[in-house]
């Protein structure tokens, strides 16, 4: 690769707790405003593949709470989970339930969205950036 | 191959799985005494499609299940006397044990979609287990043939069943064959029926789908004598004397059953000259065995429903123990070849009795169960006067029988021994003990026919509901003894004799069977497949990305093209200019300039930017068009896309210099489908607009789900079963790709 700038290697860690801020804020924020878990994966993916790239795939890797594909797939469990609060009282499946302080089943179920497509569309980025050349 | 010389393997015998069956046949006995046939059982599996798991158990299931629970019990005891010395007999064992289960809930079943999943189960245990010894290569093909021919009748069978369903308008055996004569004024029956029957002929080996069932003798010999003798070959006769009373009035059920199964009675008894394998004979007669069977369903007196339990019950108590016989056979001497056979009663005492009185019963001669079926057969042909010409043919059929018989029980025992070839040594009670036990039940039925004579009456009274009191009785009638037993044993003694001499004569016409019969037009087709499959995938899958969207281009134009003309509505353009029509033109102008520079340029980079550029305009367009979240994820996906493109691409050098070939006909092509999605759009735009959904949504999203943002409601909660299917494909697709990028990180590193 080319020589890498200094100003950007230097940024990128921080930029990219910038950018998962707002990958949540925008997640959590999603039911009323524009936004929500699919967006704010997006956002989050765009931040891993920038140190990913500015630094190295590990580095993205390390910065996450869990590697891609567990990732993504926990995404879906979470989802289902989400799904199953319903079905435990009675409800059909999917049936989202809401307390008085704000926290619902709905969040868990963006939630589960969101890890989904941060975990997987890391893992494509990572297995595309990662072919042997990259890593220092 | 023999087992006779290999040290014994160590491991458990197995034997105790014998228990599985025999515990399940106490239960039916004790079932059978202490409550009244039918039995229901009803629970609810998938009420909203109106599916239950819908047991039903009558006469005819009862006897069923007492062959697969009797018979398997010994069968069980059998397998592990002969797999003594075979490393994976458990895996063979617990296959055989799940088929058990299959053929009990298959004979049971009085739901259709269950009847089908119990007789699919059948037919992949069955593969499994002819393909045992899969280091073979006629194993393996053998195993192959036997499921494309079954599952493929098994297809037949489930389109039949859905049409059986649709018209009678319930999902249960039993209500169909309520319903049957009211079926007869349907235009759809004849198809419906003609399906079913594919399903059954293809499952009991009819012509021309007989052949599958010799080659499937190359499984070890306790399944053949259990699933191709005694019982999943006698699921197509199942489900055919089950449909009978709804359908026998019918001269097409009549006339398709009584054909097919005389044509298959007669060929199957010549092609049992053919073989010179002890299994391969038995296996050829148990073809025209099932032959006679469904001829005798397809008869339409009362009495021939006594003929078809009796034979059937006959026919699993010889045949059973004569491929028991055959294996003890092959496990002592090594080999099943008739040629090399002979005088094997010394050495064998106690097999040797046991395939003389199995022999009997086969012959239908007295002193056998055998000659009680017989019996009742001829009375059945005499009340429902069948044509000479089938007569003729079950004298013949029979003759060949008691030829079959003579070969698997005399030939081999009798006359002088064979020069020693090595120690013929008798083999261990596991294995004898199985055919003599079930051979003596037999005749003890002949003696004491009261002991059988409930069951099989009440499975008579579920196939002919209209049967009155009869009795099987074992008197030896002068009459018939000399007229059918007489003819066909002197017959079949004639053809004993001249076995051999019968063999080479009929050469020709087996050389002409080989050539042209369905087991040639099997090969064919099998062949023939996979030269379509090798054809179309070198023409289609070229490797080039290009190709693909050619032909995804060129194959949606088509059908666009289609719809246009074969539909009535010419195409509308509906045009007015939208509030901010300005900021539509600027993204309008975006696209455009996107597209035109990702045309024109040639650098792999450049091309990228351009085709972000034409994504970008896409999301301003979404903005405006009042849909910010949408609008926002393209903006994300196009960035994400080109920045890791853009720092991906570099590594795999400069772009090809190949040219593209057909660079004009891509042009006209991707010209006519930017036309035609113009065109479609505007079509669109011109229609009614439906706001009814969108006004309900936009009504209930605050007030029923608690959000403001309709299109995130929509998602995770309206639609949060369709949510949860894309996220679970979007992670599913990292586990398929990332092996895929694995395999190609190899290769370029090699």
């Amino acid at each position: 690769m080319t020589p890498r700038s200094s100003l950007l290697t230097q940024s990128a860690r921080p930029l990219y707790w910038i950018l998962l801020a707002a990958a949540v804020w925008v997640l959590l924020r999603g039911h009323n405003e524009p936004g929500g878990g699919f967006i704010g994966g997006l956002l989050a993916v765009a931040g891993s593949s920038l140190v990913a790239i500015t630094l190295d795939v590990r580095a993205a890797c390390r910065l996450q709470p869990l590697a891609p594909l567990p990732l993504a797939l926990s995404g879906v469990a979470l989802a289902v989970l989400a799904g199953l609060f319903g079905a435990a009282a009675g409800l059909p499946f999917l049936t989202h339930r809401w307390t008085e302080v704000g926290v619902s089943t709905v969040m868990l179920f963006d939630i589960g969205v969101f890890c989904t497509v941060w975990g997987a569309l890391t893992g494509y980025v990572y297995a595309l950036l990662d072919d042997g050349e990259a890593a220092p | 191959m023999s087992h006779a010389t290999h040290p014994a393997a160590g491991g458990p015998t197995c034997l105790w799985l014998a228990a599985a069956p025999l515990s399940l046949f106490l239960l039916l006995a004790w079932g059978l005494t202490h409550h009244a046939l039918p039995w229901h059982v009803d629970a609810s599996w998938v009420p909203s499609l109106g599916l239950s798991l819908g047991f039903r158990v009558d006469g005819l299931s009862a006897q069923m299940l007492a062959l697969i629970t009797g018979i398997g019990t010994w069968i069980f005891v059998y397998a592990s006397g002969y797999l003594a010395h075979e490393p994976r007999r458990g895996r063979l064992l617990g296959v055989l044990l799940l088929f058990m289960l299959a053929m009990v809930g298959a004979v049971t079943a009085d739901n259709l979609i269950l009847l089908f999943l119990f007789w699919e189960l059948t037919s992949i245990t069955s593969f499994l287990l002819v393909g045992f010894n899969h280091e073979q290569a006629a194993a393996r093909a053998a195993a192959r043939q036997a499921l494309l021919v079954t599952m493929g009748g098994g297809l037949a069978l489930l389109g039949g069943l859905v049409l059986l369903g649709q018209m009678a308008g319930t999902w249960t055996l039993s209500g169909i064959i309520a319903a049957g004569p009211d079926l007869a004024a349907d235009p759809r029956l004849p198809y419906a029926l003609m399906l079913v029957l594919l399903g059954a002929f293809t499952k009991s080996a009819q012509f021309p789908f007989h052949f599958w069932l010799p080659n499937a003798m190359s499984a070890p010999t306790p399944v053949s004598a259990y699933l191709h003798s005694a019982t999943m070959v006698k699921l197509g006769i199942y489900l055919m004397a089950r449909l009978d009373p709804a359908f026998n009035d019918l001269l097409f059920w009549e006339a398709i059953l009584i054909g097919t199964g005389t044509l298959t009675a007669v060929w199957a008894a010549v092609l049992a000259l053919r073989e010179r394998d002890l299994k391969r004979i038995l296996a050829h007669s148990t073809v025209s065995a099932l032959g006679t069977l469904t001829l005798l369903i397809g008869l339409p007196s009362p009495g021939a429903a006594l003929a078809v339990v009796a034979f059937l019950f006959a026919h699993a108590l010889y045949k059973a123990p004569l491929f028991m016989v055959a294996g003890n056979i092959d496990h002592a001497t090594g080999t099943r070849s008739i040629d090399h056979l002979m005088g094997l009663r010394r050495a064998m005492p106690l097999t040797a009795t046991a395939a003389v009185l199995a022999g009997l019963s086969m012959a239908g001669l007295p002193l056998s169960f055998g000659f009680v079926a017989k019996d009742v057969i001829a009375v059945a042909k005499a009340e429902a006067e069948v044509l000479t010409l089938v007569s003729y043919a079950t004298v013949f059929v029979n003759a060949i029988a008691v030829a079959v018989a003579g070969v698997a029980a005399v030939r081999v025992f009798w006359g002088p021994p064979e020069a020693p070839r090595g120690q013929v040594h008798e083999v261990s009670w596991r294995m004898f003990v199985p055919p003599l036990a079930i051979v003596l039940l037999g005749i003890e039925f002949e003696f004491f026919p009261a002991l059988a004579d409930p069951l099989l009456l009440a499975a008579a009274r579920s196939i002919s509901p209209q049967l009155g009191v009869v009795e099987l009785s074992a008197a030896l009638d002068l009459d018939v003894l000399l007229s059918a037993t007489g003819i066909t044993a002197v017959v079949g003694l004639l053809f004993f004799l001249a076995w051999d001499r019968l063999h080479q004569a009929l050469h020709r016409l087996y050389r002409l069977d080989e050539r042209f019969g369905p087991a040639a037009w099997y090969e064919h087709l099998l062949h023939g497949l996979s030269r379509v499959a090798a054809w179309h995938t070198r023409r289609l899958q070229d490797g080039r990305l290009s190709s693909y969207l050619r032909q995804t281009l060129a194959a949606l134009l088509l059908l666009g093209a289609f719809a246009w003309w074969a539909g009535d509505s010419r195409p509308l353009i509906g045009w007015d200019w939208p509030d901010q029509g300005w900021a539509w033109a600027v993204a309008a102008l975006l696209i455009v300039a996107g597209a035109a520079a990702a045309l024109l340029l040639r650098g792999r980079l450049a091309v990228l930017m351009a085709s972000g550029l034409v994504g970008y305009g896409s999301a301003v367009w979404f903005l405006f068009a009042g849909a910010p979240d949408l609008a926002f994820t393209q903006f994300m996906v196009e960035t994400a896309l080109v920045v890791v493109a853009a720092s991906v691409l570099p590594r795999y050098g400069p772009s090809s210099s190949r040219r593209e070939p057909w660079r004009w006909a891509n042009a006209a092509l991707a010209a006519a489908a930017g036309i035609g999605t113009f065109l479609l759009l505007a079509h669109l735009q011109g229609l009614p607009p439906n706001a009814e959904l969108a006004e309900w949504f936009g009504r209930t999203s605050l007030p029923e789900a608690h959000g403001r943002n309709v299109v995130n409601v929509i998602i995770v909660d309206f639609r949060a079963l369709d949510t949860l299917g894309e996220i679970a494909v979007v992670a599913f697709s990292l586990l398929a790709v990332l092996p895929l990028l694995a395999g190609l990180k190899k290769r370029r590193a090699a």
